[in-house]
């Protein structure tokens, strides 16, 4: 039982030691993304600082400046930028 | 006891190692002739020299090169810098592998691509208002765009975006180029 009960712990400390920076590197990758297209569509926001996502291509990105887009793919397969 | 051992072991092994590396030195600085040898039959011992004592090596080295096997190997590395510029298929699909820049960014480009090709394909078939001097500026602007993405996560790509920015100006203002697009 104590053998059972030190391998869970095992598991969750290295689950959440390597899950964890992955999914900050994700995240972390996604602000960027979204930061880099409210920039190339030219529209004001400075960084992206959380993203919520909407579903499949639609984000709900939250800049530094407090403006807010929602980053979706239209069906023509164009990348839109639509403030909130 | 197995630790006093085994560091007398390494401390041996170390010794042995020193002990042949100091001996090539003498060898190479003497004469280039002799330095023909392992550099042809043992490439091992070489690089291991190589590690040792550069400044000594390099001078010896440079006059065994050039009559020997291996002038293509220096020649190559410099070529690396006068790559040949990308055309606009390359350059495409090296921003598709890249990942330097998202999923979202990639499209966006590519949208921006498309639309500045949608104003380039409207000035030849005369329905644009723009002349080229004009549609160089968005092309200049895009380009920027590009290179500011790539500069931080792939720099090789933006470097030879800079060096293929002309030639393809070039495919792009040639109206018999374009077409082949």
């Amino acid at each position: 039982m104590n053998k059972r009960v030190k391998a869970l712990a095992l598991m969750v400390v290295m689950t959440t030691f390597f899950t964890g920076p992955s999914l900050a590197a994700e995240d972390a990758a996604l602000l960027k993304d979204m930061t880099s297209v409210i920039a190339l569509l030219g529209l004001p926001c400075g960084q992206v600082v959380s993203v919520i996502k909407k579903g499949d291509n639609d984000h709900i990105a939250s800049c530094q400046d407090g403006n807010r887009y929602r980053v979706f793919l239209n069906a023509e397969g164009r990348v839109v930028a639509q403030k909130q | 006891m197995h630790a006093t051992r085994l560091i007398g072991l390494l401390l041996l092994l170390l010794i042995a190692g020193c002990a042949g590396v100091e001996r090539t030195p003498p060898q190479s600085g003497a004469s280039p002739a002799v330095a023909v040898e392992p550099s042809a039959t043992r490439p091992t011992e070489e690089s291991v020299a190589k590690a040792e004592s550069p400044d000594a090596k390099t001078s010896a080295k440079v006059p065994v090169e050039q009559p020997g096997k291996k002038p293509s190997a220096t020649p190559s590395s410099g070529k690396k810098e006068t790559a040949a510029p990308l055309d606009l298929t390359a350059l495409e699909t090296r921003l598709k592998e890249t990942k330097a820049i998202g999923v979202f960014t990639k499209i966006t480009l590519k949208n921006q691509v498309d639309d500045l090709l949608d104003q380039f394909r409207a000035y030849y078939q005369g329905r644009a208002k723009v002349s080229l001097a004009e549609l160089r500026q968005p092309y200049d602007r895009l380009l920027l765009k590009v290179l500011s993405l790539l500069q931080d996560g792939d720099p090789e790509l933006a470097r030879e975006i800079v060096t293929s920015r002309e030639a393809i100006w070039n495919i792009l203002a040639d109206p018999a180029k374009f077409a082949t697009l």
